[in-house]
Order: structure tokens, then sequence, then C-alpha cells
């Protein structure tokens, strides 16, 4: 590669032009020819049987050209494949699109329909007459699992739908060396991220060919291709991905069910379907992140020393078992977190309910993951009188260790801790503040200060999966790729064509200055082929918003094609100026030859003769200037795939960062209010720092309106008493907190240009860091914080509980 | 009963039937074509579908497209001039002020009537300004930066 010139600068945005005009496109800006509205039949209920759908009246209605019920959807397609975060439940359950006999939790959809227009639709929807047999419903994991339970799944004979557990180490050794065993009990609540854009599908069948293209807002291709496979039996399928609205997991599982009900109206009534989910729709059925409770015990030496960490981990499902373990199975991702603890013990209980099924939402089980940590070492702190900054400084991983390999056998590629935390103690000014603290503390003012310290895990690996589910039959693939085509087309310009959707991570900017430096052109010569098209896309298993992929796969794929095309370049441009390659340097889309300035050739002449004049390229060449590569993470090895003792990579790069918190909790009301939030960040070598620091911006964000209080609230029918965005209680500029953050990058050694992930990021610890800060605001009222959301009600509450 | 309205939108004027429970928010985007006008919500929430009324921001979900009858409009297409953008559209795409971009077409007019009345906000007046905009995507850091850019850009 040339000196990079745009690597690691910022650069100007590829996508912030269509965005600011209203130019971008989204999945509802589409509109076809004949193009009908669907609308989904949802159930009012938590629990019921379904004993009856009569749609007669529905589909006689005007301007209706298809419907569907459930006898229809059991008729026309088939169960999804159990998927491998289901590979643990005793008996395979046939899931479809809609409930068939009975309705799980209030929205699951039962029916759908398709009209002329959304208001006609919307006006059949109320045609259709079912019968329900309300069943009681299951709202907390304690009460499912007692034996009197109504059971959601009969076949299972259990609403604890799954139970396992992974112990790495010698467990018992390390409890019977320690001075002091440290307990704690934690909970974390729902929550989900509630992209702007809710979900979105339009599908359209020729029935001819029989081939089925869908546009869809889905941020796995892969989820979407499979899901129409086994539902419908199809085999020519095209997904287009246009812009997305933002996704953050939300729009990664739960959306295939829509997209196939979507393509049976469409291949029904033989038009295009468009299908919008709207706001109300999307809180009670899109998905939600998993409310986890867990049972911490921590073997310590006096010193702080943690020996071994054990827990237990009730996951409160909801009414699927598609997902049920998708929050324990990644705690494998971050289990040791950036602690060098040798022996951990992990079960997990995955209790079914009448809520919303759970699905990954940034960073799935890893903020639970890192709350388990901070909680437990502030606990440790106090326990023993420490300061919880010297606890975690005590256990630490050191940046000598690096690479360094975790007891569950992640590899941990390069990372200074330490550093971290003393950087961000001395930015925030650590004393001085804790000074102010003891001073204001005197005039009554409560004020806290939390530090924790979390690593963001990168990259996917399925085959960790087998580490927990021994029983599994068939391995759910390892590793990961995608791939990248970059095309040098006539007039000297460039294409690239992404494995991968995007939905807010500037992919096509941070690629473009990728391809930019290694072919030695300027970042506004490349532009992306957009909307993703599987018919065109370079894809694989991680082309995909989702497991912090894209740093690694794309970025790899892009520099890959990149190079690969460098190299085709260089060969035409050496035949032509009859130089030898090692002689040419390409700048400014121009390839020039060592020793004369007269020797040299542009991209747009090279473009004319590889597409166009045969006479003039080298013998054996390959005409066209066009290169593919896909690519896999080169140091997949060791424990790529689980050993015997289950040691597995959950994922391949470790960002890290140290958040600190700075807060005020009012006495009167429990609101509390972030005066500062600083976080000192590792995401390796950064190739745009304005897209990585947004990355963090927003995922802090998200994870401290989540500690504050947004959240799902289900009354004790299962009736969702959260539709709207404010009851959900999304934060807006008025809560959100200015948020400093500060790069201390330690680049990977495994990664093509350094880089590691910057996306779950920020989410991951600061639940945690918020936890510790209003903790410590409360400490002269002696509470302690176990449980999230810290809505100003469950502060309140806490500081009565203090005066009482 | 289709009703007759008579907009102005964007500098031009169009004659169309509605039917009286179309929202404003929709009758742009799926009758008019200007599909910059996003919907979040529908009940007012989001800000995603902020238009101008008159000047006045307003959430084009909340108004029926007859209410707009013999009233001028201007959405997210009509601020750029001639594919030159307007300097809040500028200092938006230079400071990152958007991710995902959904909801960057109200917010971008929430800043644009916001400098009209106010050139030169604090950050402070800036949040209170574009606290009926909803981000998911960004914690607004990048945001308020980029308004803040563009009052100097809007002053200069
Ligand atoms: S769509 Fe109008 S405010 Fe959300
Ligand atoms: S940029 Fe995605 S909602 Fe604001």
């Amino acid at each position: 590669m040339n000196e990079t010139k745009y690597i690691g600068r910022t650069a100007r945005s590829k996508e912030g032009p269509r965005h600011v005009t209203g130019r971008g496109r989204f999945a509802d800006d589409f509109v076809m020819p004949g193009m009908l509205h669907a609308v989904i039949l949802r159930s009012p209920h938590a629990h019921a049987r379904i004993v009856n759908v009569d749609a007669a009246a529905a589909r006689a209605a005007p301007g209706v050209f298809a419907v569907i019920t459930p006898a229809e959807v059991q008729q026309k397609s088939r169960p999804f494949k159990p998927g491998r975060y289901a590979a643990g439940l005793k008996k395979p359950i046939p899931e479809y699109a809609t409930a068939i006999d009975k309705a799980r939790y209030v929205g699951e959809p039962i029916g759908a329909l398709a009209a002329r227009s959304r208001g006609a639709a919307e006006d059949a929807l109320e045609l259709i007459a079912v019968e329900y047999d309300p069943l009681p419903a299951v709202v907390d994991t304690a009460a499912a699992v007692r034996p009197t339970a109504p059971l959601l799944f009969d076949e299972l004979g259990s609403n604890l739908a799954w139970k396992g557990s992974l112990r790495y180490g010698d467990i018992e050794g390390a409890f019977k060396q320690a001075d002091k065993i440290v307990k704690e009990k934690l909970k974390i609540h729902r929550y989900s991220s509630t992209p702007l854009e809710p979900l979105a599908c339009i599908a359209s069948f020729d029935a001819a060919s029989k081939k089925l293209t869908v546009w869809v807002n889905a941020q796995v291709p892969e989820v979407i291709y499979d899901a129409l496979r086994e539902a419908l039996g199809l085999e020519d399928i095209r997904v287009i991905i246009p812009d997305i609205g933002g996704g953050f997991g939300q729009k990664i599982h739960l959306i295939r069910k829509y997209v196939v009900l979507v393509s049976l109206l469409a291949m029904e009534s033989e038009r295009p379907v468009k299908w919008i989910e709207d706001r109300s729709e999307h809180m009670m059925a899109a998905g939600h992140s998993c409310a986890q409770e867990f049972d911490v015990e921590a073997a310590v030496k006096k010193d702080g020393t943690v020996l071994g960490l054990k827990f237990t981990e009730i996951d409160d499902v909801g009414g699927s078992v598609s997902t049920l373990t998708i929050h324990f199975t990644n705690k494998l991702n971050n289990l040791s977190n950036t602690y060098k603890v040798k022996n951990i013990y992990l079960e997990g209980h995955s209790v079914v309910t009448n809520k919303c099924p759970v699905i990954p939402n940034r960073g799935i089980g890893k903020p639970g993951m890192c709350f388990i940590w901070e909680r437990i070492m502030d606990r440790i702190a106090a326990e023993l009188g420490l300061s919880p900054v010297e606890v975690r400084f005590t256990n630490l991983v050191q940046p000598g260790e690096m690479p360094y390999t975790t007891p569950s056998g992640n590899v941990y590629d390069s990372g200074d801790y330490p550093g971290l935390l003393k950087r961000a103690l001395e930015k925030i000014e650590y004393e001085k503040l804790r000074e102010e603290q003891r001073r204001e503390r005197e005039r009554g003012r409560l004020l806290g200060i939390g530090v924790v310290i979390g690593v963001e895990p990168g990259g996917r690996n399925a085959s960790r999966d087998m580490a927990i589910f021994p029983e599994m039959k068939e391995s759910p693939g390892s590793g990961g790729v995608n791939g990248a085509t970059i095309k040098l087309e006539k007039n000297g310009t460039l294409t690239l064509f992404l494995g991968s959707p995007n939905c807010g991570q500037s992919h096509e900017t941070t690629t473009a200055q990728v391809a930019a430096d290694i072919l030695g052109i300027e970042p506004e010569q490349i532009s992306t082929s957009t909307p993703f098209d599987s018919d065109l896309a370079p894809w694989g298993v991680a082309a995909a918003n989702s497991g912090n992929n894209f740093h690694l796969y794309d970025i790899g794929a892009v520099h890959g094609a990149a190079t690969k095309l460098r190299e085709k370049v260089l060969a035409l441009a050496a035949h032509v100026l009859n130089a030898k390659t090692q002689e040419l340097t390409i700048e400014g889309g121009v390839v020039q030859a060592a020793g004369s300035p007269i020797k040299k050739i542009t991209f747009a002449d090279l473009g004319k003769i590889a597409y166009g004049n045969q006479a003039m390229m080298p013998k054996g060449f390959e005409a066209g200037l066009q290169a593919t590569f896909y690519y896999t993470f080169p140091h997949g090895e060791p424990n790529l795939v689980p050993s015997p003792e289950g040691l597995v990579r959950a994922q391949f790069t470790f960002s890290a960062g140290a958040h600190v918190a700075v807060v005020e909790v009012e006495r009167d009301t429990g609101k509390v209010h972030v005066l500062r939030y600083l976080i000192v960040g590792d995401n390796g070598a950064v190739i745009n720092p304005d897209v990585v620091n947004g990355q963090i911006y927003g995922s802090a964000a998200h994870g401290i309106s989540v500690a504050l209080g947004e959240g799902f609230v289900y009354n004790s029918d299962g009736q969702l008493l959260t539709l709207t965005l404010t009851d959900y209680g999304k934060s807006s500029t008025m809560e959100t907190p200015r948020i400093e953050a500060e790069h201390r990058p330690a680049p990977s050694p495994f990664t093509v240009l350094g880089q590691k992930a910057a996306g779950e990021g920020a989410a991951i610890p600061s639940p945690a860091a918020i936890a510790s800060a209003v903790e410590d605001a409360l400490r002269p009222l002696g509470v302690k914080v176990r449980e999230l959301p810290l809505s100003p009600e469950a502060v309140w509450k806490l500081i009565e509980q203090g005066k009482g | 009963m289709k009703q007759s309205i008579c907009v102005k939108i964007n500098g031009r004027v169009y004659e169309d039937e509605v039917e009286p429970r179309q929202l404003l928010s929709f009758f742009l985007r799926e009758t008019i074509g200007l599909t910059g006008t996003h919907v979040g919500c529908v009940i007012g929430e989001c800000g995603a579908c902020s238009v101008l009324l008159d000047g006045r921001l307003v959430k084009s979900c909340l108004l029926f497209a007859v209410q707009a009858d013999k009233r001028e409009i201007v959405t997210i297409e009509g601020l750029a001039d001639d594919g030159r953008l307007h300097p809040i559209q500028e200092a938006f795409v230079q400071r990152y002020g958007l991710q995902c971009g959904y909801c960057t077409p109200g917010m971008v007019l929430a800043a644009h009537y916001l400098l009209g009345r106010n050139p030169d906000p604090t950050e402070e007046e800036i949040r209170k300004a574009l606290a009926g905009n909803l981000c998911m995507c960004t914690g607004y850091m990048q945001i308020v930066d980029a308004v803040k850019e563009a009052a100097k850009k809007v002053n200069r």
C-alpha cells in the first residue's frame, strides 16, 4: 500500500448528502406497479387457544386480494428450521410465521391480509373473526417454573425450556482457597433499541419463473434467505436491502416471520405487497432484549484477587423457543471481561413466558456479563474495604500478557487495560473528584462516581454453540466469511460491491477510504453499489449488521479485493508502459513508472484497454479490471471449534473501554442526572475517527438511557403497558448527556489494518457504569443497587429504603 | 368523499383530491412523492415527519392533508438549491450529524427552524429545540455539534 492518505482520518461522508436531502432510499420509499398493502392480524391476548378463525367477510371486502389465516399458513408454508439457539431443546418445537393453535404473547401474528390501500386493509382486518379461548398468562419466571403454572408449550412439559452449564478451570478449588466469598443477586430488565424506522418489507413473486424478490430492511440477508427457503420451499430468492433506518439487532430475527407472511400474500394475490410495521406493533412484537437475573458468587483473596466466579442466570425469554438461549450463549463472548480469573462456572436457565420473544440487541448477553463483573467488583471492594478502582487494577490482564487466552478459550488480541483505566482516572481527575464528593456530601448532595471497564468483542464464530450444546447434531458452521468486489470502470472510476447491508455505520465511507489508499485514488472516485442485492453481492455468512462483523470481514474483504485489483492494474500498466511492476507507483488514479515522467497511464486509459482493446493486453491476462475477495479470519485457530474441554473462541477481536460516570441523584424525586460521562477506549487502529466516535456516542447513549429507565413493562395479564416511545421512556436530547471519548488504540496484530470492532461498544459497559455511580451517590444512605433500570421511581424507592 | 386541496410545496403548487382521513405525512410521501418526510411513530412522538408549514415546524403525522389547503409547505427536498446543499445540510454532512439517516430530514428542518429564530443558539437552546426529534443512533452528540457548525455557517 502507498502510505495512508485516507485511512485513519475523517473523510467526507458518502452517505450524508443523500440523507440530508431526503434522498435516502428506505424500504417504504419503493413503490411497485399494482402494489398492495398488507396489515397483520395480531393476538390481543397474552395466552390463548385459537379456536377458530373466520376470514370469509374479510375476503369479500372491497379491495381485498388475499387473506392468510393460521390454517393457510400451515398448509402453504413449512415451519422454520430450529435454529442453533434452540439446539438444546429436548424436543424440537415447530415455529411457523404465525401462531397456529395458540397465541403466546400480545401482538403475536395470527394472520395477514393485503388490499389495495392501507386504509382498506385496516378496515377489512376488523372483519376477521377470531374465537379465542383465553388462558392464564405466565409473566414472571419464578411463577412460570412452579409445577402448577400453565404451560406455554405442552410438548416441553415445563416452562423451564432449557438448562445447561459450563465450567472452566477448578472452580471448587478456587472457592476452597478463598479468603472470602462475595455474593450478590442482580437483575437487568427488558428493553430494546427501538430503531426509528420500523420493520418494512415488499415482496414480489413471479409465478412463471418461481422467483421471489423481497425488499426488506433486514440486518442479516442470510436469515431472510434461509427463512424463505425453509418456509416456502423456494430456491430462486433475491433479497434486496435498501437503506436501513437503524438496526441494533432488532431487524435480525423476528422480521423473518413478516417476510414470509408478506411473501405468502404476494404469491396468493400475484401482486407485489408492501408491509410497514407501526410503532405499537414494533413495541409489542418485534422483539425485546432479555430480562436476566443473576445469582453471583466470587471467591476472593484478601487483596481483592478474584480466584473464581460462579453465576446462575435465569432468562425470561418470552413466548418463543427460537432464540431462547441467545443471552446465555453470548456470555461466553466476554466471560472473563478484562480480568485474569482462571476458574469460572456458569449455569443458564431459559424460562418461556407470555411476553414478546427475545432477540439480539446491541451486545445481546454481553451487557449482562459486564454488569455481573462490574457489580461484583464494587461489592468485593466494599466487603474488603478496598477502593473499587484498586480491586479492578489487581485483576486486570496485563499488556505484556497479550495475546491472552482466557479460561474459556477466547484469545484477546491486544490491549492495555491498566493504561485505559489509568488514563480515564487521570482525565476525569479522580482524586479531585472524590475530594469534591466528600465536601458536597457534607452539604447533603448525593454525588456518585462509577468507574468500570469492559471488553467489546468482534467477529463471529457459531461453533461456539457446540461448547454449550454438546448434543448438537449438525455443526452450525465456524468462523465467518464475507466478500467484496471492486471494479475499475472503463472511465477510470471505481465501483465497490460490498457483501453487507448498512444500517447507519458508514460502510460506504469507510470502505472507500480503505480502497482509495490501496489503489491510489481519491475516495470521491469510488462509488458503492446500493442497495445490497443478494443476486449481485459477494456475501457470506458474516454479511451481517450483527456480531460486530464489519471491521473484520468487510474491511478484510475490501482490503483483499482492492489489493488483488491493484495487482491486476499494475500488471496491465507494466505491459503497456513496458516497465516492471516493481517500478510502478499509483497516485491520483495514474500509474507512473520510475525514471521517466512521461511513462505513465491513467486508470481511464487502462479501463479502455481492459474492456476493449485485446491487442494491448499481456498474454494470459484475464480481460476486465475486477476483483472479488472473500475474507475469512486467518488467525481463527486455536479453538475455532470447541476442544473437548469446551475451549472456544466466541469472537475474534477485543476492543475495550474504561468508563467513568459522574451522577447526581435528586433526593426528593429519585431522578438521576449524569453530570459527566467519559470513555477512554481502544477500538484498535481507527479507520475514520468521526465514524467510530459516532458508534461510541450512540451506543453509550443507549446504555445510559437503558440504565436510567427506558424499558418494557407488562402487567400481570401479560399486556404490554409501554406501547409508545414516550411510555417506553426513550431519551431525547434533554436527557442524553454529552459523552467525552478519548482513543488509546492498541492495534490488533491479527487484522489487516490493526482494526477492531466499534458498534455494540459502549452499550456493553455503560449500564454497569451508571449502576455503579448511582450506588456510590446513595452510599450515605447505605443502600445497594442490584437491579436495572434506575428510573426515578426505582431510585426514589431505594432512597426511602435508606431512610427507613 | 374526496376533497380537493391546493398546496404549495417547495415552491410548486399542487392541486389534488384527497381522502379526508389522509394524513399530511402520507400525502407528501405517497401522493406528492416526496419520501424524505419519514414516519417513525404516526403519533407525534418522534419528529421524523417534521416539515415547515407556513414557516413553522410541524409534525406532519399530526395533521390531515386537508389542513394544508391553501398553505405553504417546505419539506427536506426543498432546502437544497440546485443540488447545492443548504449550509445546515452541509454542516450535518461535515460533522457526521447522522448515522442511519432516518431522523435526519426532521433534524435538519428542526435546526433550520431554530436558526431562523435564533441564529446563535447555546448548546442548551439547541437541545431544547431538538427535543421533539428522536434519534436512536447518534446519542445526539454529532447532531448538536452539526447545529453549532451550521450556526457558524449561516452567520458567515
Ligand atoms: S411520525 Fe410524526 S412524529 Fe413520529
Ligand atoms: S441517525 Fe438513525 S435515527 Fe438518527
